[in-house]
């Protein structure tokens, strides 16, 4: 183990900086026992090495440094110099929290009114949807009441009497247009019996052809009914009568029941 | 307390550095500003000399000083004097910085580093001004021999250790030490007799 003037011999390179670690270790070891004259003289040492500082040339650093650093300095002399004050109630002007308040305000009744202007568009989208398929449903019966029109009016048509098989029954009549179809009316008709509707025939020329099934109506409450057939089943010259027959509900594929209202086709 | 070191010596004056230091302390600019323009020669010609790079020799003062003025409060100033304790921690900075090749190693401006330990006077040291100081340092390193000095500076200026030095001089070890060390008790026996 080295003395304390061995050691000696090595704080001025310590101080230095120079020691090689073997040698640092154990300088700081012996150091750390609390010698009082070794520390004395790491002191003298170190203050020796500071005054090598002196055999530097000096130099001007450029102004810019000193620019940037009292520029850094009082930026934070002044934000240490501001107490940090936390935001008072006075610190934000009335008007201000107003200001919040209204913007509060506004926000929920625009999410409000967002949500009520929504739900009146859907509403507005449901009305034009009914309204359109209502319009397409009256266009529909404007076309159907157009056609019926045409063939009730057309001289061309073929006007067709479908008596009653009850003498005192009301007599029916129809008008069939070649090209666009067959008019069946009647008023006063006597309602089905119940689960059942009026059918519609054709009655082919040809014999030992059964009857040709086509529409089925029901009279309105005053006992008033217009039958449009746009496509009949057989053309006028292949049919020999139409009849109307009391059939249950849903139709029947061939008669069921007599005749109601029958009439040629002359 | 850092004005302790100034004022407990007698007939010392009080120096203009330990006026500057207790304003330091209520974080006054001016006397930031006036303590770097005191000694911001001093400091930079070291750094310049240990990095022999402008650009990064200013990087490295500036952050000795913004060290100095963010934590003047932390210094125990009783027992030594300021330029010396200036003067270490700018040389060690600057060997970090020469030392440690890879820009993540440096310590970044604003971490707070390492202060060095304070450097007591000697009894025999006087309060010479810094122009005196200087000429007497410089005159004293003339004075040595050249394997001296140059051993000596390449351990203050460039960090290395003795058996570096041996390595870069081509020299035995032992000679080394001895170059160091008796030019550094010439050093001291030429500041001695200089107070």
């Amino acid at each position: 183990m080295k003395n304390c003037d061995q050691f000696r011999e090595l704080i001025e390179a310590y101080a230095l900086g120079s020691l090689d670690p073997e040698e640092r270790a154990a300088l700081e070891a012996h150091l750390a026992t609390g010698c009082p004259d070794c520390s004395k003289a790491v002191e003298e040492a170190r203050w020796l090495v500071s005054q090598l500082a002196y055999a530097a040339p000096e130099a001007a650093p450029s102004d810019m440094l000193k620019g940037r650093l009292m520029q850094t300095v009082r930026t934070e002399a002044q934000s240490q110099s501001k107490p940090q004050v936390m935001p008072a109630k006075s610190s934000i002007p009335f008007w201000l929290w107003a200001g919040v308040a209204a913007l509060l305000v506004f926000s929920v009744y625009s999410a409000w009114n967002t949500h009520r202007l929504n739900d009146e568009i859907r509403q507005a989208n449901e009305r034009a949807a009914a309204l359109r398929d209502e319009h397409e449903k009256t266009e529909q019966e404007l076309a159907l009441a157009k056609r019926e029109a045409m063939i009730l009016m057309d001289p061309n048509s073929v006007k067709i009497a479908l008596k009653s098989g009850d003498a005192k029954g009301p007599q029916l009549e129809a008008k069939w247009h070649s090209e666009w179809g067959v008019v069946v009316m009647g008023e006063n008709i006597p309602m089905p019996s119940p689960h059942h509707v009026l059918q519609l025939w054709f009655i082919p020329k040809k014999a030992g052809e059964m009857p040709m099934p086509s529409m089925m109506i029901r009279p309105d409450a005053n006992g008033k009914f217009v039958l449009l057939v746009s496509n009949p089943p057989e053309s006028m010259d292949a049919t020999k009568a139409l009849a109307i027959s009391e059939e249950p509900e849903g139709g029947s594929p061939w008669p069921s029941n007599p005749p109601r209202y029958s009439g040629g086709v002359s | 307390m850092f004005l302790a070191a100034f004022t407990s010596s007698g007939p010392r004056e009080v120096s203009p550095d330990a006026t500057l230091l207790s304003r330091l302390l209520q974080k006054d600019v001016s006397a930031f500003e006036q303590l770097y323009d005191r000694h911001s020669r001093l400091v930079y010609g070291l750094v310049l000399r240990i990095l022999q790079q402008a650009s990064t020799s200013e990087e490295v003062v500036q952050d000795v000083f913004l060290q100095l003025w963010r934590n003047a409060d932390q210094y125990d100033s009783s027992r030594g004097p300021f330029v010396p304790w200036l003067c270490t921690m700018a040389r060690n900075r600057a060997l970090d910085h020469l030392r440690l090749k890879s820009e993540r190693q440096r310590r970044r401006e604003d971490q707070p580093d390492e202060l060095p330990s304070v450097v007591v006077a000697p009894e025999y040291e006087k309060a010479l001004d810094e122009k005196r100081r200087a000429e007497r340092v410089r005159a004293l390193m003339a004075s040595l021999t050249p394997q001296q000095k140059k051993a000596i500076e390449l351990a203050y200026f460039e960090g290395l250790s003795h058996s570096e030095i041996a390595a870069t001089l081509k020299e035995p070890l032992g000679t080394v030490k001895s170059w160091i060390r008796n030019g550094l008790l010439r050093l001291k026996e030429g500041l001695r007799a200089t107070t």
